[in-house]
């Protein structure tokens, strides 16, 4: 504001702006053309790629167990990573510094290689089935989103509150749930958001936990991009980039988008 | 403080319901889950190729003769199998693959064998196609590997296999890889130009599949992968299975099977059961169903397999692009694949140096 | 009792952690010790093939590149983002999470439609007369690069626009007022203070594209394999499990030592840490 910015700059950065948004209007353009060819500029305008969805069986079947894993995942995710998340911030003299460090282990290690593993170790060897196989996937790859974002919303906690509240006669519990959980409210809701998010869109953790009839979205789309070069793929996107739309307006209208951006 | 916390008692289960709202659809879905796995299933894997076809002309009615709910698992043959064998042979009840992999297969253990008095249909198929691999699962089709190539962009027709090292096909090829059934097979053909025995010196044959790089885009796992490059345009030649060419050719029509004076190679595909599969029963009905005179003759009629019935009736039109008729049959080379399954590991390595550098 | 609590709160996660993550992941590197032919075997084969090494090699090759245009895009677009009035901020920032919620599949799909022998590309400059036929550009190294640029530069400028905010307006007002043109004020007050951050960014773009599969799987076809999709092929293709848990042990042998090695630099090249 007060310095000005080289024009240069500002071109490259409109440039970069293009780059970024340019290939998501293509694909939009592609899954309205009427052409089985991904043309673009469409020729004519249908809507029967977005009917195709619900055609094919394995996409509605894998919506399914997408969002299935997606919610649970998640939900398990939230009820052990909010007890640590708590346990790191008000308990921290207690615990050792490493255990901070294990609950980001999941980011560390390569998903491909997580997944990897649980097919050798739990799926096989231990012979959990494919379906809980892959949820576990799913909780260790959100957990440490989980467990970061509550962190960072309860390190703001004024914790001599609860202090106040259990010296005053409250069961610890009760207010964990009365005036700690209120407090980090927006901290969970941006947790669930992001480990949704993250969940949905995985490739890599579920890469290897498939089985008979059990696969996830981002894996059909892949094998389907693989048979058949038709716009249905362009439309599934323009599916899941409208879900995308939706999670970020509700979280504009509660929270303010900066809580993503950290 | 006790009137103040039951006072906010809604306010807490608000603010429990935010914690709790992924666990509520938990709930509802964990429930979900097991009542879609009560009806019986039977579950069949395959290439996930003329998936939509295939689905009217066999599933949708044997779902209605089993009153059972048909589920797949779909993949290329190396895969579906290695995740068979990872389950020790359980989690599907009939497998499809071609005869390289169903060789595989029943080297491993993974197949049982057939009781051929629940299939009586067998009796009516090709006497090569009952038993192709003993007492195992019979074939369903017959099939020929050979090339296919878009006649309206190659200048010149494609009449041999030493046209793929043609200098004016640079950069249009797509091979099948070398995991696949008709990727060895390119080795075979290779081995055979420089005149030497692919097992005896693989030096030479794969010295020869290396003059190959310039012309080869890139090499196909799947049938409907190669489909796609064709309708992409991103290749106009290809080595290929010729159940693939009706897609093909419904994609781009000005695609041709190639008449190869050295002959295409025959393929069997087979239907195996696993030992684990928990519906023998309704999978030795899905083989009897599969191989009947009315499946294969409407698989035929509409390009989506060449038959093996002898029942089956087609035009000289609908015949056109399948391996049918005795003559036909007769004139195709046949492959072992016991020497080509035990070279493999060594062929995959050279392969991979030649193609993924 | 206090000092249980804590324990006792975090014992679910870290239970889950161990159970499903170290042992497993640390049951998969063991493999490649108890190997027949000696704890080294399955590392001395690996790096006894031109056609393995060549994979890692690509790989670094491809995440470095990436890694090196994503800073700068990504620090370019970053500091005029910063620069901006609020609004336009909000505007820019929005604008620039949206793609990095949307998964990678569907962006790397995006590139399939554009750089296709049929795509919009080639269509394009055919139109233009730059072309006479449709240029090969899928199955490359550089279609896969491209990809990757695109799918990490997001994420690269939201890292930096937290950096360069953190950097005190005065001290940028105090280089210029004292004569400092622009461009030294960018490289002499602003780049050492978002070293730290370039850092932070550049592991993270680096890990994601060596580790990455969807892109060179969709982009890079079966020639241009990297050690995602190497992985895969050994593990299901290939059923080599021994020659897929090599492979493993390797990305994370990689990827932990960059991530320790950059991070204690970063820490190191602080400026305002000490």
């Amino acid at each position: 504001m007060t310095n000005r910015i080289n024009p240069l700059l500002i071109v490259m950065t409109i440039l970069v702006y293009i780059f970024l948004l340019g290939p998501l209007i293509i694909i939009f353009g592609a899954s309205v053309s009427d052409t089985t060819f991904l043309a673009f500029p469409p020729q004519g305008l249908t809507l029967h790629w977005f009917e195709n969805i619900w055609e094919i069986s394995a996409f509605r079947r894998t919506i399914v167990t997408s969002l299935q894993v997606a919610l649970l995942g998640t939900g398990i995710a939230l009820l052990i990573g909010i007890p640590a998340a708590y346990a790191l911030n008000r308990h921290r003299i207690h615990l050792p510094g490493w255990l901070s460090t294990l609950f980001i282990l999941p980011i560390l290690v390569p998903e491909i290689v997580i997944g990897f593993s649980l097919l050798r170790s739990v799926n096989v060897d231990l012979g959990v089935p494919v379906f809980y196989t892959l949820l576990v996937g799913h909780t260790l790859l959100v957990l440490p989103y989980v467990v970061r974002v509550i962190s960072a919303s309860l390190a703001s906690f004024d914790f001599s509150i609860e202090e106040a509240a259990i010296s005053l006669g409250s069961r610890p519990v009760k207010t964990f749930f009365t005036i700690v959980l209120p407090n980090v409210r927006s901290g969970v809701i941006a947790a669930f958001i992001l480990a949704f998010i993250t969940s949905i869109n995985d490739v890599s953790v579920s890469l290897f936990l498939t089985g008979p009839g059990i696969s996830t979205l981002p894996i059909q789309i892949l094998a389907h991009v693989e048979q058949f070069f038709d716009p249905t793929v362009a439309s599934v996107s323009v599916l899941l980039m409208m879900l995308t739309i939706l999670v970020m307006i509700i979280v504009e209208r509660t929270l303010g988008l900066t809580i993503v951006a950290k | 403080m006790f009137n103040w916390a039951s006072g906010h008692l809604g306010d807490i289960m608000k603010k429990i319901g935010i914690l709790g709202a992924a666990t509520v659809s938990v709930a509802a879905l964990l429930a979900a889950a097991p009542a879609m796995a009560q009806s019986r299933t039977f579950t069949v894997s395959w290439w996930g190729f003329n998936g939509d076809q295939l689905q009217e002309i066999i599933i949708n009615p044997f779902q209605e003769m089993c009153g059972c709910e048909v589920v797949f698992e779909t993949g290329n043959n190396a895969d579906r199998l290695s995740r068979l064998q990872l389950r020790n042979g359980e989690g599907v009840d009939v497998i499809y693959l071609t005869d390289r992999f169903s060789q595989l297969g029943i080297e491993l253990g993974m197949f049982q064998p057939i009781d051929r008095a629940q299939v009586p249909n067998i009796d009516q198929i090709y006497d090569l196609a009952q038993s192709p691999q003993g007492e195992y699962g019979p074939a369903y089709t017959i099939g020929r590997v050979g090339i296919v190539y878009n006649a309206d962009e190659v200048a010149e027709p494609i009449t041999s296999w030493s046209d793929l090292w043609r200098e004016d096909l640079a950069s249009s090829i797509s091979l099948p890889g070398i995991t696949t059934t008709a990727g060895p097979m390119v080795v075979l053909r290779a081995a055979s130009l420089a005149g030497v025995d692919a097992y005896a010196d693989e030096e030479a044959a794969f010295a020869r599949v290396a003059e190959l790089v310039p012309n080869v885009v890139t090499n196909y796992n799947t049938g409907s992968e190669m489909i796609n490059l064709f309708s992409t345009g991103e290749i106009t030649v290809s080595m290929a299975q010729d159940f693939t060419l009706g897609s093909i050719r419904e994609a781009v029509p000005s695609v041709v099977w190639a008449e190869l004076e050295e002959g295409s190679i025959a393929t069997l595909n087979t239907i195996n059961i696993p030992v684990g599969a928990a519906e023998p029963e309704l999978a030795h009905q899905f083989l009897n169903f599969v191989l009947s005179a009315e499946i294969q003759q409407q698989l035929a009629e509409r390009g989506v397999d060449a038959p093996v019935n002898t029942g089956v009736q087609l035009t000289e039109e609908q015949a056109a692009i399948w391996t049918y008729g005795d003559e036909m049959i007769a004139g195709l080379q046949r492959v072992d694949y016991a020497p080509m399954n035990a070279a493999l590991d060594g062929w995959i390595n050279r392969w991979n140096e030649i193609f993924g550098m | 009792m206090k000092r249980l609590a804590g324990w006792i709160l975090s014992s679910p996660a870290t239970l889950a952690i161990t159970l499903f993550l170290i042992i497993p992941v640390a049951a998969t590197i063991s493999v490649t010790f108890t190997a027949p032919g000696g704890i080294t075997a399955p590392y001395a084969e690996f790096f006894a093939s031109g056609f393995q090494r060549s994979v890692l090699w690509r790989t670094f090759e491809v995440a470095a590149i990436t890694t090196v245009i994503s800073l700068i895009f990504g620090l370019l677009t970053a500091y005029v983002v910063s620069r901006c009035p609020p609004w336009m901020k909000s505007l820019l920032i929005v604008l620039a999470v949206f793609p990095l919620l949307t998964g990678v599949v569907v962006r790397s799909f995006a590139w399939l439609i554009i750089l296709g022998r049929n795509g919009i590309l080639n269509s394009f400059l055919e139109w233009a007369g730059v072309i006479e036929r449709p240029l090969g550009l899928l199955y490359s190294q550089g279609a896969v690069i491209v990809a990757l640029v695109y799918i990490f530069v997001p994420l690269m400028v939201l890292v930096l626009v937290g950096v360069l905010e953190n950097i005190p307006d005065d001290l940028i007002q105090a280089s210029s007022s004292l004569g400092a043109t622009p461009t030294a004020t960018f490289l002499q007050v602003v780049l050492p203070l978002a070293t730290p951050g370039l850092i932070v960014g550049a592991v993270l773009v680096f890990t994601a594209s060596f580790t990455s599969y969807a892109t060179p799987h969709l982009l890079g076809g079966n020639r241009q394999m990297m050690m995602g999709t190497f992985l895969h092929q050994r593990a299901m293709v290939s059923f080599d499990w021994v020659s897929a848990s090599t492979v493993a042990a390797i990305m994370v042998v990689v990827i932990v030592t960059t991530v320790l090695v950059m991070t204690r630099l970063a820490r190191r090249l602080n400026p305002m840490a000490t």
